[in-house]
């Protein structure tokens, strides 16, 4: 499998690029990518999401992927950050990519 | 749930969140507290003191207290950040308003926090010297920080969290529950629009996540008639509440109305939940096949009697706990009209309940599965016979037995009841015995070596205290070692580490070893090799339990003594 990283692609055509293997923690995310439809190319097009959150899913991808790993006695794991205003739409994402 | 006492107070009543009690809650909507009442004692008291002492002293004083405090910060690292401690040098000759002036309000609640720290050593420390006064902020942020780290570190061992990533799904929520009240509340029109938004995204949400909502909001004591509307999904069918104490009887039948077809209503503490409500839910579900009820003590033995009038033969599964007013002949009612068509079956704390034996006579359905009698108030209410007769009747169907608490349970409903009627190749995914201290090993082992239970996943033998090693052993020998999920051995002091060999579970995730005396370092990491999925092992009381156990990244040892806070 190629490792290039995945563009996603929002509702307002805003391209973020994420790597691979960030993008696997999604499950549906996984299920596209390993598919064998043309989003298994690298594009994603997330249209029912607006920009900001997209990029909001984009950094909690990266944070899942960074800290998940880390050792177990390592506890400077940062919180992650969600503005209250924007929790409703993020939650909407986050149920649809199962993270 | 484990929650912080130490989270920054925030204005207004409604904000008491987590499970205080309810003279807590009141106290404090009242505004009564021991520190205001201590406050204006001293106040009283400083006055007398005021002209005695004169003002050159107290700023003296004052410079001695500051350079105490970092050295003491560094030489602790831990609790006592209070200037009261300054007191314990024995200065007491410090005026008390030059003291009262250097405790926080309420410094019992907020000892811990950042602004409210920085400002008292801010007041306490002479401007002149700034190089001083940033080491010292530095040195408190660190300790302040540390302290925040080990804090976290408790919540999360206590929730039994084991994944340290939480997922974006139950961040969102947290977020949405910690902010529900304040978005209902408010006037203005932003937080209006966004509860309104609130309720059109749920329309979207799937409904493992609107439970989770439900779930987070009960934590929060946030569940009121007005969080309520966000469930009155028209299409909802299933639908638990775990903390429904603030739910009006208006809020039910608001609930009735609006999703007609629920099929599956769960609500515990559901204490405000009456006469009218019941009847009204009866009424207007029409698809209503279980409920499950927790503290409905408004309910009186006439309107149980209309309730399964109205719900007979469609009452599948029924669940009730914790209230007096559910009599024996309310379960006569119960059994006469629903028996037919009922299932699963749920008596737990019901204190007017004694005729337990009616139960046999009635559960006659070919497809009851789930039998659940739990803490009868007089123990010689269910006996052996009782239990035999109705293993007599579903024991060959059973998925789920739970008998928690029967206290006068002996071997012989073991072999004559569970022994006998349950069949070869059975069904039980659930067999939980809490409590039961007459039942001994062997009457266990004859019941594992008759009976194959191959698809038991959850199983408990809490505070059985006549269990030994055999009961264990052959429990995993026969069947159940693949399925079993969780599994509860607290208690079982006459357990050694032989019977640990054979706990070999691939699918093992959960198991309580509380109090537990012979386990050690040694069970401990003979488990964590043989059970490659166990993520949480309870070893509370376990003193052999030590901080050199080993284990594996992504399990954890909860309650051991030497993990200190």
């Amino acid at each position: 499998m190629s490792q290039d990283p995945i563009t996603l692609v929002s509702k307002d055509d805003k391209e973020y690029e994420i790597s691979r293997s960030a993008a696997m923690v999604s499950p549906t995310l996984k299920a596209m990518i390993e598919g064998s439809f043309r989003e298994s190319k690298g594009r994603i097009e997330l249209k029912q999401f607006d920009s900001h959150i997209l990029k909001k899913v984009v950094e909690y991808l990266n944070y899942n992927f960074q800290y998940s790993s880390i050792n177990e006695d390592d506890d400077d794991i940062p919180e992650f950050e969600i503005p209250t205003d924007m929790s409703l739409e993020l939650l909407l994402a986050a149920d649809y990519l199962n993270i | 749930m484990y929650r912080s006492r130490n989270k920054p107070k925030k204005e207004g009543e409604n904000e008491v969140k987590g499970p205080n009690s309810a003279l807590t809650q009141f106290l404090r909507e009242e505004g009564i507290s021991a520190e205001n009442i201590k406050q204006k004692w001293h106040q009283r008291q400083s006055k007398n003191h005021e002209d005695s002492i004169n003002e050159k002293k107290d700023k003296a004083v004052d410079d001695n207290l500051t350079a105490q405090i970092p050295q003491q910060l560094e030489e602790e690292q831990v609790e006592d950040v209070e200037i009261g401690s300054g007191t314990k040098t024995g200065r007491t000759d410090i005026s008390y308003d030059a003291r009262m002036k250097l405790v926080p309000v309420d410094s019992d609640e907020e000892e811990y926090e950042t602004s409210r720290l920085s400002d008292t050593l801010v007041s306490l420390t002479p401007t002149k010297n700034p190089e001083l006064l940033a080491k010292k902020r530095q040195n408190s942020a660190r300790i302040i920080q540390k302290r925040r780290k080990k804090r976290k570190r408790a919540a999360n061992l206590l929730d039994r969290r084991v994944n340290r990533v939480s997922s974006l799904q139950s961040l969102c929520i947290t977020q949405i529950s910690e902010n529900i009240s304040k978005w209902q509340e408010q006037s203005d029109e932003s937080s209006k629009q966004v509860y309104n938004r609130l309720r059109d995204v749920l329309g979207g949400v799937s409904t493992a996540n609107l439970n989770n909502l439900a779930k987070a909001l009960s934590k929060n004591r946030a569940l009121n008639d007005h969080t309520l509307q966000l469930f009155l999904k028209t299409d909802l069918t299933e639908l638990t509440f775990n903390d429904c104490s603030k739910i009006s009887f208006d809020g039910y039948k608001t609930l009735a109305i609006f999703s007609p077809h629920l099929t599956s209503l769960s609500l515990q503490m559901c204490g405000q939940l009456n006469n009218e409500s019941l009847l009204y839910i009866a009424e207007k579900l029409p698809n209503l096949k279980s409920i499950n009820l927790d503290g409905p003590f408004l309910i009186n033995e006439g309107t149980w009697k209309t309730f399964f009038a109205i719900m007979k033969d469609r009452l599948e599964e029924f669940h009730i706990s914790n209230t007096h007013r559910f009599t024996d002949q309310s379960l006569s009612n119960l059994l006469i009209n629903c028996s037919s068509t009922l299932v699963s079956l749920g008596l737990s704390r019901l204190d007017s309940v004694s005729n337990y034996a009616l139960l046999p006579q009635y559960l006659l359905n070919n497809g009851f599965h789930t039998l659940c009698i739990e803490y009868p108030f007089n123990e010689e209410d269910v006996n052996d016979e009782i239990i035999i007769n109705l293993l007599g009747q579903v024991g060959r169907t059973l998925r789920k037995l739970v008998l928690n608490g029967c206290l006068d349970l002996t071997d012989s409903m073991v072999v004559n009841g569970l022994t006998a009627f349950i069949p070869e190749k059975c069904q039980l995914e659930v067999l939980s015995l809490e409590e039961s201290d007459q039942i001994t090993t062997d009457s266990l082992v004859y019941f594992f070596n008759k009976v194959k239970l191959n698809n038991l996943k959850e199983c408990s033998f809490r505070r059985c205290l006549q269990l030994g090693d055999m009961a264990i052993i052959n429990l995993l020998f026969n069947g159940a070692r693949d399925s079993l999920r969780s599994l509860s051995l607290n208690s079982l002091k006459e357990l050694t580490t032989n019977a640990f060999v054979t706990l070999k579970c691939p699918n093992l995730t959960y198991i309580d070893l509380g109090f537990v005396r012979c386990v050690d370092d040694s069970v401990i990491e003979l488990l964590v090799d043989q059970n490659p999925n166990l993520t949480v092992i309870d070893v509370f009381g376990d003193n052999l339990v030590t901080e050199r156990a080993i284990t594996r990244p992504g399990l954890e040892l909860i309650g051991r003594q030497s993990d200190s806070i």
